[in-house]
C-alpha cells in the first residue's frame, strides 16, 4: 500500500531521528515551530511556501501509515501523550492527546466544526477579541476545509452514531451530521489507532509532507526542554533526544538558533515549556485556565448489534444541551469508537461484573458529553505545573457547578438512549448499575454520589494555558498569536484559546493556525 | 512536600509510625530488578482477582494468559511520565513488604495466600477509601490490568471483535 512518507523520505526529504544522534549539534533556520500538530503542522506549510527556512521538531516519532498496526496496544503507547496514560494531578481524568507526527490530528476521530458563534461572541466581550467582519475567521474555515477535503459525511451513520440520531429524532432535540476531513475513507473506525489508507487528512499527510517538499527539515523524536531568553528575545532552544519509551534523556544537547519561534506543542506541553524557560509571565495567567472539556461517559444496551469499533467513529453530534439558557454548564452530546482497551479501561466495575459487560461489547452503545468548560466564574479550568522531572502535570479542579453539569449529562444521556431503544443504561459510574426503564435511571442517576473517583471522566479537548487576549494584562499572547512580552516568539496552537470551544477544537485551530501564520509569514518576509 | 514524600507518609504511615523504621532508604536503595520482581509479585497476585470471568477456563490457557498480561503491564510502565512509574514503583514496593502489606490490606498474608474474594475485597476496600491515594491505587491498578488483558487479540474471541490487520504486529 502506497505510503507517501516513506516515498517522500526515500525522494530525499530531510528527517533526523534525534534518537539516533550521538553528538551535540546545533541547528539554524529562519523559523522553529516546536510541533506538528493543527497549529504547527499548518503554520510549517505556510512558512515554507512564503520562502521561509522552517525546522519541525515533534517530541513523538516519525510513524506512518504502513507502521500504523490497528491495535490499541500499539497505538496508545506510540502515538498518544504519556502512552495514553495521561491524567489531571488528581487523577481523576483521563485525557487523551496525541505525540507523533502529525500530534492530535493523526489520531482524532476527523470531527470538524466551526467555532460556535456564542464562543466567539464571549471572546469578544471577555477578551476583547474581534473575529467579526473583516476579520472573521470564515474565509480561513472555507480554505481550511478546502486543503483538508472537509465535508459533510454522506455515508450512513454506524450503529452507536445512528442511536444518537434516532434518540434526538424522537426527543424532538436538534442534531447535525458532522463533516470529516477525510478523502477516500474506507469506513474502518481505526482513526483512533492512526489512519492505514491516508484517507483521514491529518497534518501527517498533508501540510507536513508539503513543507518537507519544500525543504523544511523535520526533526522527530525530540524534547524542547527550554528557551534561552534575554530582555525581549529568543536567543536559543534547548532540546534532547528521547529514548524508545519517549522519555527525554539528556544524553546529547541539541540547540536550535532561529530569526523566530513559533511554539505548537498542545495545551499542556506549550505552557511548561514556557514555564521551564521562566519567561516574563506579567498578566500571570501562563499554564492557567487550561480546558478539557471534561467528557461524561454512558453506556447502553441494545438488542441488536452496535460494533461500535466499526465505522466513521463520529458523524453525528447533538448541541440540544450546549448552550443553556441560564447560566449552568452547557454539553455537547457524541459518541466515541468502542474498542476493547478503551472499553475495558472506562467501564467501571472488575471480575464478574466487568467481564460480564465485555461479553456483551457488541451490544454496548456508547455515548458522551463534553461539558463546556470555561464560560463561568466557576469553571476556570486548571493549572499546568512541573514535576519533579520538569514534565507537566495538569491541576484541574472538579468544581459543584462541573458536578451539577455531570449530573444533568447523565440525565440526558440516560433518556436519549432509551428513546434511541436501548434495554438497559449504565451511567459510568461507580455506583451505578443496569437500569431497565427511563424512570428508574432518572431516580437512581439523581443520587448517584457527585465525586472524583467515582464517576468516569475522560478529555480528548486540552485548551488554553496561553490565553489570547487584546488585552496584555488578560493574556499570554495578542489575537494574532505573538507573544506579549517576547517579540520573536508566537504560539499557534490549542493554548492560545481563551476559553473551551463548546465543539471539537481541529477547524478551529487549523483557521487560527491559517490566519496567524499568513500574518508571520508577512511580517517575517517585511 | 514532595510527591513521593506525601505517598511515603500517606501508604506507609501506619506501619512506619508503629515500627519506627522508616522505608525510605529502603526504597532509594531497590534496583531495576528488584522493582520488577515485586511489580510481578503484585501483578500475579491482583491479576487473576481483577480477571475472575475473563480468563479462560483451561487451566494452560488461563496461566499462559496471566504471564502474558503480566509481561503487557510491565512493557508497558516505561511509557508513563517518569511521576507516575514512581508512583506504581511505591505501591507495588509497599504492597510487597510484610510491614507495610499489613498496614494497606489488613491481612498478615501476603497477596499470593489470601483468597480470591479477599484480595477483591480489598481492592474493593481501596475503592470506597477515604484516602485519596488508595482510590488511585485501585483505579490506577484496574485499568492498567484490565488494558493489558483486552490489548491482547486472544482475549478477543468472546468479546467477537477483530481487527483489520494491514501489517503484522510485532
Amino acid at each position: 500500500m502506497n505510503d507517501p512518507i516513506k516515498t517522500g523520505l526515500a525522494n530525499g526529504w530531510r528527517h533526523i531521528d534525534a534518537a539516533t544522534l550521538t553528538e551535540d549539534q546545533q541547528f539554524e533556520a529562519d523559523v522553529v515551530i516546536i510541533g506538528t500538530g493543527a497549529g504547527g503542522g499548518m503554520t510549517a506549510e505556510i512558512l515554507t511556501q512564503a520562502g521561509l527556512s522552517v525546522i519541525m521538531l515533534e517530541q513523538g516519532a516519525l510513524w506512518s501509515s504502513s507502521d500504523f498496526r490497528q491495535q490499541e496496544r500499539w497505538a496508545y503507547p506510540h502515538l498518544y501523550q504519556d502512552g495514553a496514560g495521561r491524567k489531571t494531578k488528581d487523577q481523576a481524568i483521563a485525557i487523551l492527546q496525541g505525540r507523533t507526527v502529525g500530534g492530535s490530528t493523526t489520531v482524532n476521530w476527523t470531527t470538524s466544526i466551526r467555532t460556535p458563534k456564542p464562543t466567539l461572541d464571549y471572546w469578544q466581550a471577555e477578551f476583547g477579541l474581534d473575529f467579526s467582519a473583516e476579520h472573521s475567521l470564515d474565509p480561513y474555515f472555507a480554505k481550511a476545509a478546502g486543503r483538508l477535503h472537509i465535508s459533510e459525511w454522506q455515508v450512513p451513520p454506524n450503529p452507536n452514531n445512528a442511536a444518537l440520531k434516532r434518540g434526538c429524532e424522537n426527543l424532538g432535540w436538534q442534531y447535525t451530521v458532522i463533516e470529516r476531513n477525510v478523502h477516500g475513507c474506507a469506513n474502518l473506525g481505526y482513526c483512533g489507532m492512526g489512519c492505514p489508507l491516508n484517507a483521514k487528512q491529518s497534518m501527517l499527510v498533508t501540510t507536513i509532507p508539503a513543507a518537507l517538499e519544500a525543504g523544511a527539515l523535520l526533526v522527530s523524536r525530540v524534547s524542547a526542554r527550554q528557551f534561552q531568553w534575554r530582555g525581549e528575545h529568543i536567543l536559543q532552544l534547548d532540546a534532547v533526544p528521547v529514548d524508545q519509551h519517549y522519555q527525554p534523556t539528556p544524553s546529547i544537547k541539541l540547540r536550535f538558533k532561529a530569526r523566530h519561534y513559533v511554539l505548537a506543542g498542545g495545551a499542556i506541553n506549550s505552557p511548561a515549556l514556557l514555564l521551564r524557560s521562566k519567561v516574563p509571565n506579567p498578566s500571570g495567567r501562563l499554564g492557567k485556565h487550561t480546558y478539557l472539556h471534561p467528557s461524561v461517559i454512558s453506556g447502553a444496551l441494545f438488542h441488536d448489534a452496535v460494533s461500535g469499533h466499526a465505522g466513521a467513529p463520529q458523524s453525528i453530534y447533538s448541541d440540544q444541551f450546549v448552550w443553556p439558557k441560564g447560566d449552568e454548564a452547557g454539553f455537547k452530546l457524541e459518541v466515541p469508537p468502542v474498542h476493547p482497551v478503551l472499553m475495558a479501561s472506562k467501564l467501571t466495575g472488575m471480575a464478574e461484573l466487568h467481564a460480564g459487560m465485555m461479553q456483551k461489547f457488541n451490544h454496548l452503545q456508547v455515548m458522551i458529553a463534553l461539558l463546556r468548560d470555561g464560560f463561568h466564574p466557576d469553571a476556570q479550568g486548571g493549572e499546568v505545573q512541573l514535576d519533579a522531572h520538569g514534565e507537566p502535570v495538569l491541576d484541574y479542579p472538579l468544581t459543584d457547578y462541573l458536578w451539577r453539569g455531570v449530573q444533568q449529562a447523565y440525565l440526558a444521556m440516560a433518556e436519549l438512549q432509551f428513546a434511541a431503544g436501548a434495554e438497559a443504561v449504565m451511567p459510568v459510574h461507580q455506583d451505578a448499575m443496569l437500569y431497565s426503564s427511563w424512570q428508574q435511571a432518572k431516580t437512581a442517576i439523581t443520587d448517584l454520589p457527585l465525586k472524583a473517583y467515582r464517576a468516569a471522566l475522560a478529555s480528548a479537548h486540552v485548551m488554553g494555558g496561553c490565553n489570547m487576549s487584546a488585552d496584555a494584562a488578560k493574556g499570554v499572547v495578542d489575537a494574532n498569536g505573538s507573544h506579549y512580552q517576547l517579540q520573536n516568539l508566537s504560539v499557534i496552537d490549542g493554548s492560545v484559546l481563551p476559553s473551551s470551544l463548546g465543539a471539537n477544537p481541529q477547524l478551529t485551530l487549523y483557521a487560527l493556525a491559517w490566519r496567524n501564520s499568513d500574518l508571520l509569514a508577512a511580517r517575517l518576509r517585511g | 512536600m514532595q510527591r513521593r514524600q506525601f505517598i511515603m507518609l500517606g501508604l506507609a504511615a501506619g506501619a512506619t509510625l508503629a515500627t519506627g523504621l522508616t522505608l525510605y532508604p529502603m526504597l532509594a536503595g531497590a534496583d531495576k530488578n528488584q522493582q520488577q520482581r515485586d511489580a510481578s509479585l503484585v501483578l500475579d497476585a491482583l491479576l487473576p482477582a481483577i480477571l475472575l470471568g475473563a480468563l479462560p477456563t483451561a487451566e494452560a490457557e488461563q496461566q499462559q494468559a496471566l504471564r502474558s498480561t503480566r509481561q503487557a503491564v510491565l512493557d508497558y510502565l516505561p511509557f508513563l511520565p517518569k511521576r507516575q512509574q514512581a508512583e506504581l514503583q511505591q505501591l507495588f514496593f509497599l504492597l510487597s513488604q510484610q510491614l507495610t502489606r499489613l498496614a494497606l490490606t489488613g491481612h498478615v498474608l501476603t497477596l499470593g495466600e489470601l483468597s480470591l474474594e479477599q484480595r477483591l475485597q480489598l481492592l474493593s476496600s481501596w475503592r470506597d477509601s477515604y484516602l485519596q491515594l488508595l482510590q488511585q491505587a485501585y483505579h490506577g491498578l484496574r485499568e492498567l490490568l484490565l488494558a493489558a488483558y483486552y490489548g491482547q487479540p486472544a482475549h478477543w474471541q468472546v468479546l467477537a471483535y477483530t481487527a483489520p490487520e494491514f501489517r503484522a504486529y510485532e
